[in-house]
Formats: C-alpha cells, sequence, structure tokens
C-alpha cells in the first residue's frame, strides 16, 4: 500500500473520526507516571479493584398513601400518637410513618384514625433520604475519609429505600463503625454520686459549631453547640432542680453517646452563675488543651453531630476488599482483557491467515476499547469487576461483527465491485445493526434498575454496542473495502 | 474454519431439532424440579438468598478455616488455585457479622467480604427476574420488528430462549449459583445468541442460492464467530481462575456453556426451523 492509498484511508470522515476518537480518548485516560514512579491514569476503580467498603442502609421507615374524610392535620397528629412515632405529610395523599411497621399493621390503625390506607412502600420520601444523605457525608467527611461516595436509591415511584455507603482506603471495621450504627445522643446529669438523671436528646441540639479555642487565641479547645428553645429550657430546669449552679463540682453533666460516655465535666462558674437566672442556647464544651484537647474536641464534635439519623436503620448489606487483593483483581482484570484480545487475534489469524485482514480487525477491536476507557474516564465512571467482564464481551461481539462484514463482502472468494461492495456492506451492517439492537435492549433493564453492581456492566455492554455500530464498524467497512481492492 | 463439515441437507428438520428438543425438554425438567423443591429454577447464590461470602488468600487449609470460623455460621469452603480460598457463610445477625469482619481482618487481612441481608437479596431476587423477563420481551420484539416474519422470527426468540433455559439447566449440574454476576452474562447470552441466529436468517431469507450452500455459508462465518467469542471468554476463564476472582470465573463459565449450546440451537433448532419454513413455502 503506498502513502497515497493510506491517505485516501486517513481522510476519509469515518476512519478520520476513529483515529480522532482514539486519540482524544487516550487524551481523556492520560496515562502517566505520578510523584511516585508508577504508572497511572485517569480511569476510576470501583470498590473492588482499590481497597474500599461499601455498606447499604435499608430505612425502616414507610411511605403509604392515604385518604381521609377528616382533615389531614387531625389524622397526622393521631396516626403519630397511635404508631408512637414522627409521622410526617409528603405531599396530599401521602405520608412518611418514621418507624416500621408492615401494611397489615398500619390498615387497623388507619382505619381507626378515620383515614384508609391506598399504597404501602417501605422507605423514606426523597427529601428524607437527601436529609440522610446530608448526615452521613458529614460524618464521613469530618473524619477526612479519602474518596466517599453516599446514594441513596429512589425508586420510580420516589420512595427511597436504600442509602449506599462506599469509602474507598477504608476497612470494613472502620466502615461499619463510621456509618453501620445509628448514635443515639443524650445528657445526663450527676445527682448523687454515681447516679444520673437524663436531661435532653440529641434531637434538642440544632447545631453544632467547628473545634475552636476559648477564649480565642488561647491553646484551650471546645466544641461549641446550640440547643432548641425547649432544649435549653429543659437544660436550665435540669441544673438548677439537680443543683449543678449550685455546686457544679458534684454535679458533673455527662454526655452519652449509644449509652457510653463520650464527655464528661462540670459547669464552669460562668455558666452555673448565669444559668441561676436565664436560660442558654449557646453552649461550649471545653476538651482540654494543645494536641490532646484538638483531638478530643474533634471526636466530640463528630459524637455530637451523629446526633441521629431522622429514621432508623439496617444494614442491608455490605462489603469490602483489601489492599492488595483489590490490586491484583486489577492486574488480573487488565491481564484478563489482554489476554482475550491475544485469543481472538489467534483465532481471526487462524481463519483468515492474511495479515492485511487481521490486523485491521484487531486493531479496529483495540481501538474499541481505547474508545469505551476514553469515555469511561471522561465520565469518571468508577470501573469494577462486572464492568470488565462487560468489556471483554464487548471486545466479544465487536470482532464478531467485523467477521460478519469480512465474510459478507467476501462472499464466494471474489473481491467485489464498488456498488456490489456497497451493496454487500449494507447488508453486513443491517445484521449488526439488528444484533446491536437486541443487545441494547436486553441490556436496558439492568441499566435503568439498581441491581447494584450490574449496572456497571449494562452501560459498558451498551455503549460498546453504541461506540461499534457508530463508529468503529462504519470505518472498518471502509478500511477493509481499500484493502481488499488493492 | 474448514474442520468441521457442516452439511443438514440429509436430514428433515424433524430429525435436526429432535436432539435440541429433547435436552430443553430434560433442561425444563430439570429446573421445575429444582423449583419445587428449592422455590429457585437455579440455586441462588448469597446475592440472592443473603448471606457472606468471603475470599481469602491463604494456605491455610480448608479444615484449619472450618476450624477458625467455627462459631460462625460457615456453609462452604471452596478452593481455587493460589491459594484462593472461597467461604460462604448463612445469615447471622449485625453482631455476629461484625465480629466476623474483625475475625477476618485479624486473622486474614488480604480478604475479600461481601455480605447481603436476607430482605436485600429478596429484593435483589425480584429485581433480576424483572431484569431478564423485560430484557428477553424486549429482545424478541427487536427480532419481531425486524423479521416481520413470524416463523424465522420465532425460530430465534426460541433459540435463545433455549439457550438461556439449557444453561440455567447446566449451571445446576454442574454447581454454578444464580448471582447478580450469573445473571448478567445469561443476559449477555441473549446478546449473544442472536447474534449468530440474525446472521443464519439473513443468508437464508435475503440471498440467493441454494438452500445447502446458504447454509453452508452462514455456518462458515457464523462458527468463527462463536470460537472468537468463545476465545476471548476463554481467556477471561483462565485468569480469573488462575487469580481467584470469583465474579469473572462464574460469568465465564456461563458465558461458555451458554456458547456450547447456541452452536447447538443456532444450527441445529433454528435451522431446521428455517429449512422448515423455506421448504414449506418452496423455497425463496
Amino acid at each position: 500500500m503506498n502513502s497515497k492509498e493510506i491517505k485516501g484511508i486517513v481522510t476519509d470522515w469515518r476512519v478520520a473520526t476513529l483515529i480522532i476518537l482514539v486519540v482524544l480518548s487516550v487524551f481523556a485516560i492520560f496515562p502517566h507516571f505520578d510523584n511516585e514512579g508508577n504508572l497511572a491514569t485517569n480511569l476510576q476503580y470501583g470498590l473492588d479493584l482499590q481497597q474500599g467498603a461499601w455498606i447499604q442502609l435499608e430505612f425502616g421507615a414507610e411511605v403509604v398513601g392515604f385518604t381521609t374524610d377528616r382533615p389531614v392535620d387531625e389524622v397526622v397528629k393521631e396516626l403519630s400518637t397511635r404508631l408512637d412515632t414522627e409521622v410526617y405529610q409528603i405531599d396530599e395523599t401521602h405520608l412518611e410513618i418514621r418507624k416500621f411497621y408492615t401494611q397489615a399493621e398500619l390498615e387497623p390503625v388507619f382505619t381507626a384514625a378515620g383515614g384508609k390506607l391506598t399504597s404501602y412502600n417501605q422507605g423514606v420520601s426523597k427529601a428524607t433520604a437527601e436529609d440522610v444523605k446530608r448526615i452521613l457525608e458529614n460524618k464521613i467527611n469530618t473524619l477526612g475519609t479519602k474518596d466517599a461516595k453516599v446514594n441513596t436509591l429512589t425508586g420510580l415511584n420516589n420512595v427511597a429505600r436504600y442509602v449506599r455507603v462506599e469509602l474507598a482506603g477504608v476497612d470494613m471495621k472502620q466502615a461499619q463503625e463510621i456509618v453501620g450504627k445509628q448514635g443515639k445522643f443524650e445528657i445526663r446529669v450527676q445527682t448523687l454520686g454515681n447516679s444520673t438523671e437524663h436531661v435532653l436528646f440529641g434531637d434538642a441540639i440544632t447545631s453544632v459549631q467547628m473545634p475552636s479555642q476559648e477564649p480565642p487565641g488561647s491553646d484551650k479547645w471546645g466544641v461549641g453547640f446550640t440547643l432548641s428553645e425547649d432544649g435549653a429550657t429543659a437544660f436550665q430546669n435540669a441544673a438548677i432542680k439537680y443543683g449543678a449552679t449550685v455546686d457544679p463540682a458534684n454535679h458533673y453533666l455527662i454526655m452519652l453517646l449509644d449509652n457510653k460516655t463520650i464527655y464528661s465535666a462540670p459547669l464552669s462558674e460562668d455558666l452555673a452563675g448565669k444559668l441561676q437566672g436565664e436560660k442558654t442556647r449557646q453552649l461550649f464544651a471545653s476538651t482540654g488543651t494543645g494536641k490532646y484537647g484538638t483531638q478530643q474536641a474533634t471526636n466530640l464534635e463528630i459524637h455530637l453531630r451523629a446526633g441521629a439519623l431522622p429514621v432508623d436503620v439496617n444494614i442491608a448489606g455490605s462489603g469490602g476488599v483489601s489492599a492488595p487483593l483489590g490490586e491484583r483483581y486489577k492486574l488480573m482484570a487488565l491481564l484478563a482483557g489482554l489476554f482475550a484480545l491475544l485469543t481472538v487475534a489467534f483465532v481471526i489469524y487462524y481463519r483468515y491467515r492474511e495479515p492485511g485482514i487481521v490486523l485491521p480487525m484487531v486493531l479496529i477491536n483495540a481501538s474499541e476499547i481505547v474508545i469505551l476507557l476514553g469515555f469511561i474516564s471522561l465520565i469518571k465512571f468508577q470501573m469494577d469487576l462486572p464492568t470488565i467482564a462487560g468489556l471483554i464481551a464487548v471486545l466479544g461481539t465487536g470482532i464478531d461483527q467485523l467477521v460478519v462484514i469480512t465474510d459478507e463482502i467476501l462472499h464466494e472468494g471474489k473481491v467485489p465491485s464498488p456498488n456490489l461492495y456497497l451493496k454487500r456492506l449494507s447488508r453486513a451492517l443491517s445484521i449488526i445493526v439488528t444484533a446491536a439492537a437486541t443487545v441494547f435492549i436486553a441490556m436496558l433493564p439492568l441499566a435503568l434498575m439498581d441491581l447494584s453492581t450490574l449496572k456497571g456492566f449494562a452501560i459498558i455492554t451498551i455503549l460498546g454496542v453504541l461506540v461499534g455500530v457508530i463508529i468503529t464498524r462504519p470505518a472498518y467497512g471502509k478500511i477493509i473495502m481499500e484493502i481488499l481492492s488493492k | 474454519m474448514g474442520l468441521i463439515n457442516y452439511n443438514i441437507e440429509k436430514y428433515t428438520p424433524q430429525q435436526l431439532v429432535i436432539i435440541p428438543l429433547a435436552l430443553l425438554v430434560v433442561s425444563l425438567i430439570l429446573l421445575s424440579l429444582n423449583m419445587v423443591t428449592t422455590g429457585m429454577p437455579v440455586k441462588p447464590g448469597i446475592d440472592f438468598s443473603g448471606g457472606t461470602a468471603v475470599t481469602l488468600d491463604t494456605s491455610d487449609t480448608s479444615d484449619q478455616l472450618k476450624a477458625v470460623f467455627a462459631a460462625y455460621p460457615l456453609t462452604e469452603v471452596s478452593e481455587g488455585v493460589n491459594n484462593g480460598k472461597f467461604l460462604k457463610f448463612g445469615s447471622m445477625d449485625d453482631a455476629k457479622f461484625r465480629s466476623l469482619t474483625e475475625l477476618i481482618s485479624q486473622k486474614y487481612p488480604n480478604a475479600k467480604i461481601d455480605q447481603i441481608g436476607e430482605s436485600f437479596g429478596k429484593t435483589l431476587q425480584q429485581q433480576a427476574v424483572l431484569a431478564v423477563i423485560f430484557s428477553f420481551i424486549g429482545m424478541a420484539i427487536v427480532i419481531y420488528l425486524s423479521f416481520r416474519t413470524f416463523v424465522p422470527a420465532t425460530a430465534v426468540v426460541l433459540s435463545a430462549f433455549a439457550d438461556m433455559v439449557m444453561t440455567a439447566a447446566a449451571m445446576n449440574l454442574v454447581g454454578i449459583p444464580l448471582t447478580l454476576g450469573t445473571t448478567a452474562a445469561l443476559l449477555m447470552l441473549i446478546g449473544y445468541s442472536v447474534d449468530s441466529d440474525i446472521l443464519l436468517t439473513n443468508r437464508v431469507l435475503k440471498r440467493q442460492g441454494k438452500l445447502t450452500d446458504k447454509l453452508k455459508g452462514a455456518f462458515q462465518t457464523g462458527i468463527i464467530m462463536t470460537s472468537t467469542t468463545f476465545a476471548a471468554v476463554t481467556a477471561m476463564l483462565i485468569v480469573s481462575w488462575l487469580g481467584s476472582v470469583q465474579i469473572l470465573m462464574e460469568i465465564s463459565a456461563v458465558l461458555l456453556i451458554g456458547l456450547v449450546f447456541d452452536v447447538l440451537n443456532t444450527w441445529l433448532t433454528n435451522a431446521a426451523l428455517l429449512k422448515w419454513y423455506v421448504q414449506k413455502d418452496g423455497g425463496k
């Protein structure tokens, strides 16, 4: 093939598009050496290809549809009392019940409250799910986890049943500690000796400030927090009632998270005196000086924030991969891909025995994978093991379709005239488009549903089919025509 | 590949379908037997039944592992190569699971753990069943729309159905559980299986020439298509087996089994139905 012919191929728009996309993809993947001299790329890895852990939580709550002839406010109030939990109205016909009940348990309660249950879905409203997401994100961020993702899985009915937390660089134990349990925060006051009395729960805390020095500029650390009006009243009443204002040293205030003491200190002289006369909403818990003080303050801040998720949650599923295993999976995935490409090349060579056909086929096949990887890098899609399987499957179907094109054109071994060639190419493409459409449709449900890891697999397969039909097959058709008509 | 001589001229369509039909019936019986005894056509893995799966890298033997995890509901230990061990546990409560993860991170820091709660598993299972049904219906719609003739389209859909059913039955025999990964593989089979069927149907219906030649030509192309896919998937199986990557191993094993049945169903079932259709109409 001389340079003129090569120029002819390269300047064909189909081939040019392919080449440009491959180049762009390489830029998007951006293989480079990082500071430590290791080969790095822009590819993002999911939790089975790097160290990390995931936890999926299920909301112990439900969203129900209802109808009633009574004023809605009254019904909600009555339901709340009867069910002994918070009940919120989401819209005209839907309520969120923040405690787990089965449909059968709820029906008689609704009837008794003068309403009728019309639908039942376990989960919470979108708004509540967003709240939970924010709280979890806060909790995770304050711990300085490298890379964390919190996703609520909201169904088509706008009810979120699950929230999934993915933490990179963390092992399962840590992950469980971070999100596994809902903290129950309580402040108690020491009455006599070891006995204590309840003052308030975490829901009375309206905001928590960052660790700070008090007075500013000193080395004395602590965390400020704000109480609700009711909380401030309860705090003042308890302090006076149990003598913390007159004798702070013998009446410590104790903060508990899940019944474990996390903080215990007397009221300061200042505050004790002040509380005698008026309530205060702004409080400051000092934790000590220096590094120890800062550390304690950071922990206390998390604990105060961890006050509570608004809804009960159960662990629905969880998992994690250790760092070396993740590294090995990554290596294996790479090997599997390369090995697959090689064996495919071998089979193709065995069939056609013509480097002029085999080489473009394998190159086109590889370019498809490069374009897919480029796209994956660009959209910051997290590759996991099923995605790798998807990529290898794309490799397999991709080469299949190139075989269809080649055989269709080479029919009866004769090199076709341009006219006949186009006819045959379009016949081959019609086979390919039908096959591609079926794969597309077959994978669509998986891509749209939330079957966790399978989503990636399906999306990659669909993308692969699209890249193939739109970009690489037409380019191959052009290239193989030039080669065969030589 | 000239190695296999595909010539079905001397057989009637009825003779051709007899083997796949018998296999299909046996498979359906197997699946329904399973359905009756366990409630699922294929034995569900932990993704659907709930439980905990652990992959370890250790030179400890199965017996040693059983001793280490004696306090936990260990249900299965299997061994891969290169010290890879796969453990399965039944359901346990949160506290027990926490202590299990603690034990594992202490004793076998090089591990992968996956735990699925029972109710979550059930949700996944319902969704997976829906996904399979939707996929299949979607595929059938595309096929009917693109062929617009009843018999050839039905032949393709039927072959795809037979592929899935036979593969599912074989999974039971070989002992591959139905997990999220293998469900994906089964769906992938829908795509693979129609590939060669569409090629066959196109060649037979849209080309001029003798039926036998067209079938032969289609077979030549089709078998290469299957071999390339087979090669790619075998590569994946070997690498994942050596590297103890269980999910890839299961996916590729299911795909391989499916591809074998696909050869059978395309070149016997589908070809027979096409032959019958063409001969009935006096050929096109």
